[in-house]
């Protein structure tokens, strides 16, 4: 295991600060998929973005468009 | 032949010129559900009585001159994240008990428009969270998954329970069922086609798309689709357009990439062989190959992951709180693991994304279309869950089937799937097309040519070989 990986309680802590509580039986089994995640995504940390911004960066003109609609979410 | 065995095409042109009738034809596929559907489970529920009447009404309105298109009377299935008014969409999830859509989705409203007939609402995997549909059976062996998550769909065009379906992409929900199954998926261009009214499994990856028996048909179904909703942001402001290939199979100057890297490795020795064959029967109808390096493949599946899992986490973040037991267990993980990545890990993929689009821009300023396999193996058996490759690397079925896929997702470029033989099992295999932003013309009259280079396929599990093109 990497420095890096989660421990299950601490799978368990980083859950409930995002508001999630984790039943004690899935600590161990939630560590375990979020390292293998963590370990798939964090070689995006080789690239060298530069000023490269974020593909979801949008166009006001369109957003407007759409922001007129009625929308089913209740905000 | 039976008017279930016949392609959109074929449909269309018969009940335009009377020859068929909307009712018979519904008629006949329903009886075919009733066969083979307990064996398949490709249907979540089959609206036998209402597609009756749909198909009365239909042909009413064809007796009196009323012909609204190459879909009037041509019974579909959607999958079952396609909202239908009045009806369920259950996602195939027990999250959705009680479920009832209050409205049409654009696509469901616009195939009703153009005449289609809804038989009913096929599988997914669970919220399109997964490669298998395990509710489903493959259309060519019982014993191997569908694929998936578009299962149901694929399986049902492949079966003669539908005429042709709906299913969403994601990294490569519908491509790898098609393929599979030995039918045809188009993934449009990213906003091509509208989503509003589709439950999402990831906003910035999600395609709606048709699967088809054959290239035409993902044509005709995709005229229909097409076109500017205001109520999917993505939604592009694009005009009408007819996309029927043309008759001709001259691919006189037509530039074909042809990948040195990524798309050939770690690939089965049938599907690459298939592939490659279909490839110079491309290149025999006139195509010039071009071979192309394809860019930033060690991120593709990074990127993939980074922009997915934290979106579907971000859509089902209130039910996970709630009803967390209803999940299967494989989403269930998945989702609650969501939770635990970074803002950064998103971040970071979104720029990646930024960069791959741009790379991929650049390749395909050099040829028109790039050929490859569809997915690396055929359907495997229900209960594998690896794949090891003759270099000794173990590789997860799900991660297996999204890996020819998801370059199209992240960089929003159609790709297009099309049988190309079976291996010596006698599962089918598929060759993907994928071309520039809007460039579906070009894909599907590519797939077209070639398959008119082919004899006619038969239907999943059928020993002879059937005609889709004319009844018996």
């Amino acid at each position: 295991m990497s420095a890096a990986a989660l421990t299950p309680p601490e799978a368990a802590r980083w859950a409930a600060r995002a508001g999630l509580v984790l039943p004690a039986e899935r600590h161990a089994a939630v560590a375990a998929v979020a390292n293998h995640i963590h370990g798939v995504v964090t070689v995006l940390r080789e690239l060298d973005f530069a000023d490269v911004p974020p593909a979801a960066a949008y166009r006001a003109g369109e957003a407007g468009e759409a922001g007129e609609e009625k929308r089913d979410a209740a905000v | 032949m039976q008017p279930y065995e016949l392609s959109l095409t074929a449909a269309a042109d018969a009940i335009r010129a009377r020859r068929l009738s909307p009712v018979e034809l519904v008629d006949s596929v329903l009886d075919r559900i009733e066969k083979v559907e307990p064996g398949l489970g490709a249907y979540v529920t089959v609206a036998a009585e209402q597609a009756r009447r749909a198909a009365g009404e239909a042909e009413h309105e064809v007796a009196q001159g009323r012909y609204r298109g190459p879909l009037h009377g041509i019974p579909m299935g959607l999958k079952d994240l396609i909202d239908v008014s009045g009806m369920a969409t259950t996602a195939s999830s027990r999250v959705r008990a009680g479920h009832r859509a209050a409205a049409d989705s654009t696509v469901a409203a616009r195939l009703g428009e153009a005449g289609a007939i809804l038989l009913g609402k096929t599988h997914t995997h669970e919220f399109a969270f997964g490669l298998t549909t395990p509710q489903t059976r493959n259309a060519w062996d019982r014993g191997r998954v569908a694929g998936g998550s578009s299962g149901g769909s694929a399986v049902a065009v492949a079966s003669g329970t539908a005429t042709f379906a709906l299913g969403t992409d994601t990294g490569g929900s519908i491509r790898v069922p098609a393929a599979l199954n030995g039918v045809v998926g188009l993934k449009p261009t990213y906003g091509l086609v509208p989503r509003h009214g589709v439950t999402s499994l990831s906003w910035s990856l999600d395609h709606v798309g048709p699967v088809t028996r054959t290239v035409e048909d993902a044509a005709l179904v995709l005229t229909a689709l097409a076109g500017h909703d205001p109520r999917d942001p993505a939604s592009l402001s694009v005009p009408a357009a007819d996309y029927r290939p043309g008759a001709g199979t001259d691919l006189t100057g037509l530039r074909i990439g042809l990948p040195r890297t990524y798309y050939f490795d770690h690939v089965h020795p049938q599907v690459e062989t298939a592939v490659r064959h279909a490839i110079g029967q491309l290149e025999a109808l006139g195509a010039q190959l071009v071979e192309v390096d394809i860019p930033m493949t060690r991120y593709i599946q990074a990127t993939q992951w980074g922009l997915m899992v934290p979106e579907a986490g971000a859509y089902h973040e209130g039910s996970l709180r709630t009803v967390p037991e209803l999940y299967q267990e494989d989403v269930r993980i998945l989702l609650e693991a969501s939770e635990l990545m970074s803002a950064g890990d998103y971040v970071r993929a979104q720029r990646s994304r930024t960069l791959m689009r741009a790379e991929w821009a650049r390749t395909l300023e050099a040829v028109d279309v790039i050929a490859a396999p569809s997915v690396p193996m055929p359907a495997v058996g229900a209960d594998e869950e690896t794949v090891t490759w003759p270099d000794g690397t173990v590789e997860s079925v799900s991660d297996a089937y999204v890996r020819l896929s998801a370059p199209a997702n992240i960089t929003g470029i159609p790709a297009l799937t099309v049988p190309v033989g079976h291996d010596s099992a006698g599962m089918p295999i598929g060759m993907q097309l994928l071309g520039r932003p809007l460039g579906e013309p070009t894909l599907l009259r590519v797939g077209h040519a070639y398959e008119q280079t082919r004899p006619a396929r038969a239907l999943g599990g059928q020993k002879q070989s059937v005609q889709f093109n004319e009844l018996a």
